[in-house]
């Protein structure tokens, strides 16, 4: 999160020409109808601006000053929609916070929630059935009177940038899109409003950004494909009989295949419950035992792997850790912020992606695994791919909750890059031992009837 | 057997994938290159380069070297005015290596001749070579060359300002700026052919101090956007000649003394409403000058009062050699009258936030307190002096 800030500070800052003095930067987080902007107001600027020395006394600043601040907010952000009338302005949450950049060195900075709704327009409509109900303001075509601290310090700057619009299909996990700056006129000695067009979007547009968020969720996160991969290693394979519990021979293709879909079943409708769940706010736990107990779900997965630890039970495993990586999932919806409706659609489609880019690795793999499987060879690919993921699994659950990464965790890192290539021997592999076990059968064979 | 020979045919199928598959994941990585000015312009090689500093005892070198006044050439003792400047721009140029003079010998545009900055370079990157790459006999033509070009001993004024600013800046260094600082990052490129009848700049650009001298032959000269700026105020000594600068307190003062001298009633109109922070017109302004002029009009003044503002202005149009400095002064002096100076905060100029202009007919300059980066809690200033006819020579 830091970091974040940092990255944005730097990015946000007009080019490097110049100024020794922090420009404000105001975020937008465009919403169906409203939009959400984040200020972030130098102390340093504020105080020339409107005096009460907030920066030279920034500690216990809103406690001091809250009230005072959040009026003088209201009085210079003025959006306009076309037709002239002014939008409702309330300022939410205020922060004060370090920050720092190459150019300006460490400097305080306020931080504002503030929420901007356009008028409705509720004027009679008759043109339509149902006139008298408002209609959707819009909010992508505005006029930003904004001149917090421009109004009095004349060298300041605003930059205006976009941070989210669920509708264009921008989350605010890409950068910003800057929309434009406020500053002086010099040559006229005055300060314009910026006009803010935003190209419309759509609830499609949104969508199908949700879907590419989930596709790219799970691509990224390998800690949950190893999970459902680990688990799936002995799903063709029988538990053989005896006193100690192993793994035994090919249970056949059809054993296999009802296997495998119940366990992917299973773990997709419980991260289905939990994401579902955690993106409404209904349950939310902190992130760091969440991705905690994840490592371990790829421990316990591995070492059912080995040795059968809960046969015949996969399913129910799959589906109560599941409901962990659904949590994890859900922190990356809940953090967009949106309206009911563009909520439920992003949950649809975020969890389409992450279903569709699961499908389509274990479509990848799980073909060469079946056969594989009617191999001797295969129990060297099994337990090997449980110990590796076991190690790694370690790796995190270390990581996770000391906070720091260690040598095991960066090498997965890079060794992940090379997944392709390690499918591709496995499909080489099991290509080439399927066809030379039928070749040995067929030679048998021969023989049996040469003689 | 045959079971071998597939098998082998196997594995190396699965290499030469592999080595492809390699091939072509790395290509992406590749490519790219060093930043440097637009192709179009001519093709310099390295910019300024960012984050790349210098060590201290480069820069302290550098101060050292560039201590003494007396030149070292010969060749041009017999030419005067643009003649000699171009003389010895091209004898600074003759003692640099073909690959130092292909980054200093650069295309003259507004592009390149706008590549200045109030930030330190590894900041804010600039053309040309840095001074502490120059070895000390190329160090000693471009002194040379900035001798012929700047007024000499003037304490604390034109070459005299300059070194004050190189040595404020390895104090700097040691002051918790690191290698962004010092007197070695400071950049001097050339924009187009020395010549006394062509279009050409000679450019020296870093940290708190940039001095352009734009020459086109008899079509006139231009010696701004020029950048003044310190940090720290107070008083810095060269480690090599034992000699104190403190190279922007006459301007300071100077400014002071105009503020204070005038009536209340005057003040009231030479009081802006709005606070500066920083310069208006600063780097990256260029050609915006405002159409009306806000303040006070030195016209309306008494002699001694008008005297005061032309003392401040002698501050920067005297940093240039003498030559040059009394045509540029005779025109700021004629057109003194219609002349405005206005300011915001205080008329003693100690605090952050006083800010001073001066806005004639051709003259601009501000002057800024404002606070620092490296040394905290204390004010230091910016200034810039442009000409709304003969910044860049003219060039827009």
């Amino acid at each position: 999160m830091v970091f974040t800030a940092l990255f944005l500070a730097v990015t946000l800052t007009s080019p490097a020409l110049a100024h020794p003095m922090p420009n404000s930067v105001v975020l937008l987080n465009v919403h169906a109808n409203r939009i959400d902007a984040e200020l972030q107001i130098p102390l340093v600027e504020l105080q020339s601006a409107w005096g009460h020395a907030v920066n030279d006394s920034s500690a216990g600043l809103i406690a001091r000053l809250g009230p005072q601040l959040r009026q003088y907010l209201k009085t210079h952000i003025r959006p306009q929609s076309p037709d002239g009338r002014f939008w409702t302005v309330s300022v939410g949450e205020l922060a004060v916070s370090e920050t720092q950049n190459p150019i300006n060195g460490v400097y305080r900075e306020l931080t504002a929630q503030v929420q901007m709704i356009p008028p409705r327009m509720d004027l009679p409509r008759m043109d339509l059935p149902g006139a008298d109900t408002p209609t959707n303001a819009d909010v992508r075509q505005f006029t930003f009177y904004y001149d917090v601290v421009l109004h009095q310090v004349v060298t300041h700057k605003i930059l205006v940038s976009v941070r989210q619009d669920w509708e264009r299909g921008q989350l605010a996990e890409a950068e910003p899109v800057q929309v434009g700056t406020i500053s002086l006129d010099i040559v006229n000695n005055r300060i314009l409003p910026l006009p803010v067009n935003l190209e419309s979007g759509s609830a499609w547009t949104g969508f199908k950004a949700m879907v590419k968020l989930g596709v790219q969720h799970i691509a990224e996160g390998t800690d949950h494909l190893l999970f459902l991969l680990v688990l799936l290693l002995p799903a063709p394979l029988l538990v053989a009989s005896g006193s100690i519990r192993r793994w035994g021979r090919f249970g056949g293709v059809r054993y296999g295949l009802r296997r495998l879909l119940l366990i992917v079943t299973a773990f997709t409708v419980g991260h289905s419950v939990t994401l579902l769940l955690g993106s409404l706010n209904w349950i939310r736990l902190p992130s760091q035992p969440v991705e905690v107990l994840i490592a371990v779900s790829i421990l316990v997965s591995a070492i059912h792997a080995v040795r059968p630890v809960f046969p015949g039970r996969e399913a129910w495993v799959a589906s109560g850790f599941g409901l962990i990586h659904g949590l994890a999932f859900a922190g990356t919806l809940a953090n967009l912020q949106l309206n009911a409706g563009p909520m439920a659609l992003s949950i649809l489609g975020f969890n389409l992606g992450i279903e569709l880019m699961q499908l389509f690795v274990i479509a990848l793999t799980i073909p060469w695994l079946m056969l594989l499987s009617r191999t001797p060879a295969y129990h060297y690919v099994q337990v090997g791919g449980a110990v590796l993921a076991g190690v790694a699994a370690l790796a995190w659950i270390v990581e996770r909750i000391t906070g720091q990464s260690n040598g095991l965790t960066r090498a997965v890192e890079q060794v992940v890059v090379y997944a392709p290539y390690v499918l591709l021997c496995l499909a080489l592999l099991a290509v080439y031992l399927t066809w030379s076990i039928s070749q040995h059968q067929q030679n048998s064979t021969s023989h049996t009837n040469a003689s | 057997m045959k079971k071998v020979i597939s098998f082998s045919l196997l594995l190396v199928g699965i290499l030469a994938i592999l080595f492809a598959c390699q091939d072509h994941l790395m290509n992406p990585g590749t490519g790219g290159g060093t930043t440097g000015p637009g192709s179009l312009t001519g093709g310099p090689g390295m910019g300024g380069g960012m984050g790349s500093g210098v060590d201290i005892a480069s820069s302290l070198t550098v101060t050292a070297t560039m201590s003494t006044t007396a030149s070292t050439n010969s060749s041009c003792a017999t030419s005067t005015g643009l003649a000699k400047v171009v003389c010895l721009a091209q004898a600074f140029e003759a003692t640099l290596s073909s690959t130092q003079l292909s980054t200093v010998q650069l295309a003259y545009n507004l592009t390149n001749a706008q590549k200045w900055s109030n930030l330190p370079a590894g900041l804010s990157a600039r053309y040309g070579v840095n001074l502490a790459s120059l070895s000390t006999a190329q160090l000693a033509a471009f002194r040379n060359l900035m001798v012929a070009v700047l007024s000499l001993n003037n304490s604390n004024e034109g070459y005299d300002e300059m070194m004050g600013n190189l040595v404020a800046d390895n104090v700097l260094y040691y002051a918790g700026g690191g290698t962004t600082y010092g007197a070695g990052n400071f950049y001097v490129s050339i924009l187009g052919t020395p010549s006394t009848t062509g279009l050409w700049e000679l450019l020296f650009t870093g940290h708190h101090y940039t001095q352009p001298y734009t020459f086109n032959g008899p079509a006139g000269s231009g010696y701004t956007p020029a950048f003044r700026g310190v940090e720290p105020t107070s008083v810095v000594s060269n480690t090599a000649t034992g000699q104190s600068y403190q190279s922007m307190e006459q301007e300071r003062v100077a400014f002071a003394a105009m503020l204070t001298g005038l009536s209340s009633t005057e003040q009231a109109t030479a009081k802006l409403s709005g606070t500066y922070s920083d310069l208006v017109l600063g780097p990256g302004q260029d050609w915006k000058f405002p159409t009306a002029k806000s303040g006070l009009q030195v016209g309306t003044l008494s002699a001694a009062r008008q005297a005061l503002v032309l003392n401040a202005i002698k501050l920067y149009v005297n940093d240039l050699d003498a030559t040059t400095a009394a045509t540029v002064l005779a025109k700021y002096t004629s057109e003194l009258a219609n002349t405005y100076v206005a300011y915001s905060g205080g008329t003693s100029v100690t605090s952050q936030n006083d800010y001073i202009r001066i806005d004639g007919p051709s003259i601009w300059i501000e002057f800024s307190y404002q606070g620092g980066v490296i040394i905290r809690d204390t004010p230091h200033p910016h200034s810039v002096w442009r000409d709304r006819t003969t910044d860049y020579g003219g060039t827009k």
